[in-house]
């Protein structure tokens, strides 16, 4: 059984289809990209999938629990994180903070002490060990990056959604975090990701799916859907980042 | 957090020993202490919801349902005072949680607006239900205690101090994390977890209660009261104008604030150079201290102490 199963996801923006039928799966442990040109319905997937926008039509099944209608939080609970592609931090706390909200309330619900350790624990992980208590308006792009994935992680998602963490890093912090989402997915945390940065959909993903207008373009590894020429059309060719990959 | 909890020790300690550094026998001294423990406890419940980004315009009149609650349960159910109250502030907390469920769906201006409108139905309502709340003549009954306000300090302080308990402890819980992440944002904190509509429901109830517990004291306390009395808006803009001038989302902001505005109110009302027009002064510094000091009195220290307004160690 699929840990993520998606069924004719459809969303509508003023009678405009955003999402279209949308259909795919994600089984545990493997790490799936979606990539596709802007506007292609990315984004809407990933609120339709986190509860943010409720659908007009189709199912979401996670561990074969139907959450089509259930609210972000209970999702949250039953085991799904995510991240912003415009991160979004709480600046009213510290970076500690921050990643204690998860701890506290997600699918492994803790006290106060106990999620004290386990934030601690993850912004180490995530490199921000030596800045706990920094106010979070003081950090960088990179590091706002690495405290939303802190976040999403302290709430022990056994499926992790990725909207464009890499967005805004710099080479060498892209390839920290490739290697930090690396061990992250060792963990055996299933990872679905929307990513614009070719070299790190084809070094971190199982599969890739390619949207267009709404609707599933084309499914397969990254080897075989950079040779497709529907892809190729849609999107590769328009990309000169993707193209030189 | 072991300092904070001292302090506030020491502060009660005051609070207790008050009657008897000289002013017990004075009546008009003692009048001003309850009244000033019983805004306290009104700031500190309006308080609670703001934690959580909403505008509450309703304080007020959970205070006048506190109120009426109280009055009608000792004419109609022949309730003694003291029973009287605890029954009003449960009634009043049960109404709040219906409001809330109706209302804190909706976010900002909506929410304060729909408070607003709550109030004045109610206060339209003990017009309209004259047999029950005596209409516009209003609605007496005997005086807490015969009239002993040492006693009666001794009853809202209790109150106060429950009131005040409840504000650090929901500072010191992991309700606090839940609480700052959806004043932050709402979609993000339910994202991570925190169930927005129940939490910002829960504390509305609870802090309706405890403004309620205030009302309650206020009817046997003050024997009287009416619709405009007891539904008075001014009531619901004290309620917040005390803690946004003392700091918002603590605890000792809304008790300070009370204490100085309550303080420079009354001696502004009884001065003669000021008596005529008090209102325009008192306003006046309230302006000054919004424009000037944004996170209130507090602010003015921590700032000095802390760059961020909350640090998750002890």
């Amino acid at each position: 059984m699929a840990l993520l199963e998606v069924t004719g996801l459809v969303r509508r923006f003023r009678g405009l289809a955003a999402v279209d039928g949308l259909s795919f799966s994600v089984e545990q442990g493997q790490t799936l990209a979606i990539i596709g040109p802007n506007g292609a319905g990315k984004s809407t997937a990933f609120n339709l999938i986190s509860g943010l926008l409720r659908p007009h039509g189709g199912t979401i099944h996670l561990d074969g629990r139907d959450v089509t209608r259930a609210p972000s939080h209970a999702r949250t609970r039953a085991g799904l994180g995510r991240t912003f592609q415009l991160v979004q931090p709480f600046f009213d706390l510290d970076v500690l903070g921050n990643v204690m909200v998860g701890a506290l309330f997600g699918s492994a619900t803790h006290s106060l002490p106990t999620a004290r350790v386990d934030a601690e624990r993850l912004c180490g992980q995530v490199g921000l060990g030596d800045r706990l208590h920094a106010p979070v308006a003081a950090l960088t792009i990179a590091d706002r990056k690495r405290l939303e994935l802190a976040r999403a992680l302290a709430t022990r998602p056994r499926l992790l959604l990725l909207d464009e963490l890499m967005e805004g890093l710099t080479p060498t912090e892209e390839r920290e975090a490739i290697a930090l989402l690396g061990r992250i997915r060792a963990d055996g945390v299933t990872l679905l990701l929307i990513e614009h940065v070719m070299s790190t959909v084809r070094d971190l993903s199982d599969r890739v799916i390619v949207m267009d207008y709404g609707k599933l373009l084309a499914e397969g590894t990254y080897a075989e859907i950079s040779k497709d020429p529907k892809v190729i059309g849609a999107y590769l060719g328009t990309d000169d980042e993707a193209a030189a990959s | 957090m072991r300092r904070e909890i001292a302090l506030w020790g020491a502060f009660i300690v005051v609070v207790a020993a008050l009657p008897w550094l000289g002013i017990a026998a004075d009546r008009y001294l003692m009048f001003l202490a309850n009244v000033m423990l019983m805004f306290m406890t009104l700031a500190l419940s309006w308080d609670i919801v703001a934690r959580t980004g909403q505008l509450s315009l309703a304080h007020g009149a959970f205070f006048g349902l506190g109120a009426y609650g109280v009055a009608i349960a000792y004419r109609s159910g022949h309730l003694p005072p003291l029973l009287g109250i605890l029954v009003a502030a449960a009634v009043t907390g049960i109404v709040a949680l219906a409001l809330g469920l109706v209302t804190l769906r909706l976010r900002g201006i909506y929410f304060a607006i729909a408070t607003l409108a709550f109030a004045e139905v109610l206060r339209t309502v003990a017009l309209q239900l004259p047999e029950l709340t005596g209409g516009t003549v209003g609605i007496a009954m005997p005086p807490l205690f015969d009239g002993d306000r040492v006693l009666s300090y001794y009853l809202i302080g209790t109150i106060f101090v429950v009131t005040l308990g409840a504000s650090i402890w929901i500072r010191r819980s992991r309700l606090q994390y839940a609480i700052t992440a959806i004043r932050a944002n709402e979609t993000v904190a339910a994202v991570m977890g925190v169930n927005v509509v129940r939490t910002k429901v829960a504390l509305f109830a609870l802090s309706a209660t405890l403004a309620a517990l205030a009302g309650a004291f206020y009817m046997p306390f003050i024997t009287h009261t009416d619709p405009a009395d007891a539904f008075d808006i001014s009531r619901s803009v004290s309620s917040l104008v005390f803690p946004i001038f003392g700091g918002l989302y603590t605890s000792i902001g809304p008790v300070v604030g009370t204490l100085i505005l309550r303080s420079l109110e009354e001696y502004l009302r009884v001065t003669p150079p000021w008596k005529e027009g008090y209102q325009v002064v008192y306003g006046l510094v309230i302006v000054i201290a919004v424009l000037f000091l944004p996170r209130g009195l507090v602010g003015l220290v921590t700032q000095r102490v802390r760059r961020v307004p909350w640090r998750s160690s002890r």
